[in-house]
């Protein structure tokens, strides 16, 4: 695991080399199986990439607390679940569309639909802003 | 029985043709009203298949309607899409 992450090279994003190495089948399936091999080399990956994704994170947030209507001072962590914020389905509906508008990104159905964290939303939204630049 | 994702991606995929329109005033509106519909129609669940019909017929004629409105964009920003400064 150890040796996978330090062997991508590109310095903003190793989980996408991650999960081009592992492409098999479904997109979802290699994004997944990239999130979970950085989770085992979490620290590597953080000094790698901290800046951007609480950038991201906090972005998420706010919109997250407009779409919600949630006061201020109410804490939101990266970890935070939609529904434990008071947010049905259809609100997370809304609150993906409203983050494929603010980031410029499509985001697909089978990745849509798997969302219940703000950390998975600035996840899957990292991925998406690193692959368009590329496509 | 139409399925919870299947409405979802209905929902889906009404916000997303009622992005297209060039006019703030019917993206606004379309996005404002399939949430309210969708909701609405939350609650009463013998009524789920009628409703997603419905939704499904609306569909296209949202997607023809965005085609419509295209053709004749609006010459002038709307104000409420300026910035404040």
């Amino acid at each position: 695991m150890a040796s996978l992450s330090t062997t991508s090279l590109s310095f903003k994003a190793p989980s996408t080399r991650i999960s081009q190495v592992l492409r098999k089948g479904s997109s979802f399936q290699s994004v997944t199986f990239g999130r979970f091999t950085s989770s085992t080399s979490k620290s590597l990956r953080l000094q790698i990439s901290c800046a951007a994704k609480a950038e991201t994170v906090q972005k998420v947030s706010d919109i997250v607390k407009e779409q919600l209507a949630l006061t201020a001072d109410t804490p939101l962590t990266a970890e935070s679940k939609f529904t434990a914020l008071g947010a049905d389905s259809l609100d997370t509906v809304e609150i993906v569309m409203a983050l494929e508008e603010k980031f410029n990104i499509s985001v697909e159905e089978s990745d849509a639909q798997n969302i219940t964290t703000i950390q998975e939303a600035a996840d899957l939204i990292e991925d998406l802003v690193q692959k368009k630049p590329a496509a | 029985m139409v399925s919870r994702s299947e409405v979802l991606s209905l929902c889906r995929a009404m916000l997303r043709a009622g992005r297209q329109y060039p006019h703030y005033n019917l993206r606004e509106y379309t996005k404002r009203r399939t949430l309210d519909g969708f909701r609405m129609n939350n609650t009463d669940q013998s009524k789920v298949n009628e409703a997603y019909a419905e939704a499904k017929a609306q569909l296209v004629v949202l997607e023809r309607s965005v085609k419509f409105h295209s053709l004749y964009p609006p010459k002038t920003k709307n104000i409420m899409e300026v910035k404040l400064q």
